[in-house]
């Protein structure tokens, strides 16, 4: 959604054409992100003439401040969603930076992970927004991410196994 | 105006911004290089997002206040006070993750 879109967008400006082919996966209830990825990619492609993406839309795990019970099953829901998604995409990497949409998708790339299927490596970058607390979808991947990055020094003494880089946004 | 798509255009013929605590519209003035102050209303907001502006007020890039307190702010503020915010360093993330997979 929204910022979380114009933040990771920032996130993978840098980066070169070995994260390639690119899928972005997204909220079905999510009307402006499409428009922001195409145009960053259709800018990047100006520069990486074999530059390739695609985009996937998922149920949403969770609307802002939903009830916890009401919780648990939309996002069991968009796990039986996405595990079909994410064995087909068979990521290598899965970048993420804390919209409810991403659990469900990390989630099943653990799952492949513990089946022997394919393992993916996880990065959750935490929103600048986060200055000193995480988000749920934070406070969950610290757990289950590879690398855990946040943006705010207070961030990292609260959390020692994270990675700490500055802004990056 | 009720919604529009981008204010990029307005942001850049502004000479202040004053604006709500979003972290959307708190970066990108700030990424444009315009003074801003902070609007607080901490009955509606999420508790998180007067994090962002609370450390951005600390580190003296924006002034903060509340509904009340605005036009006192206004008529007392010195622009001169305000920091300049350097832009995020998304180089250092690519480094980052291209050592992870020793690219």
């Amino acid at each position: 959604t929204g910022g979380h879109t114009t933040e990771i967008l920032r996130l993978l400006s840098c980066l070169s054409e070995s994260y390639s082919p690119r899928h972005y996966v997204f909220a079905d209830s999510d009307k402006m992100s499409e428009a922001k990825i195409c145009s960053f990619e259709q800018k990047r492609a100006e520069t990486f003439s074999n530059s390739q993406f695609t985009l996937d839309r998922i149920p949403r795990s969770r609307e802002v401040r939903q009830s916890w019970t009401s919780s648990v099953v939309t996002t069991v829901y968009s796990i039986l969603y996405s595990l079909p998604l994410t064995y087909k995409l068979k990521p290598d990497l899965i970048l993420c930076n804390g919209p409810g949409t991403c659990v469900p998708v990390c989630i099943s790339a653990l799952l492949l992970g513990l089946l022997g299927i394919k393992r993916a490596i996880i990065v959750y970058v935490e929103s600048i927004c986060r200055v000193e607390t995480l988000s749920l979808s934070g406070k969950i991947l610290y757990y289950f991410s590879d690398y855990f990055i946040v943006q705010w020094p207070d961030l990292k003494k609260k959390y020692p196994k994270s990675v700490y880089l500055g802004r990056i946004v | 105006f009720r919604f529009k798509e981008s204010l990029a255009e307005d942001l850049r013929r502004a000479d202040l911004v004053i604006s709500h605590a979003g972290a959307g519209s708190c970066l990108e003035t700030l990424e444009e290089g315009k003074p801003l102050i902070v609007v607080i209303n901490e009955k509606l907001m999420n508790n998180h997002q007067l994090e962002l502006a609370k450390q951005l007020h600390r580190d003296g890039h924006v002034f903060c206040c509340n509904c009340s307190t605005l036009v006192e702010t206004l008529q007392s503020m010195d622009l001169s006070t305000l920091k300049p915010f350097p832009p995020g360093q998304p180089e250092k993330f690519a480094l980052f993750l291209d050592k992870v997979f020793g690219f």
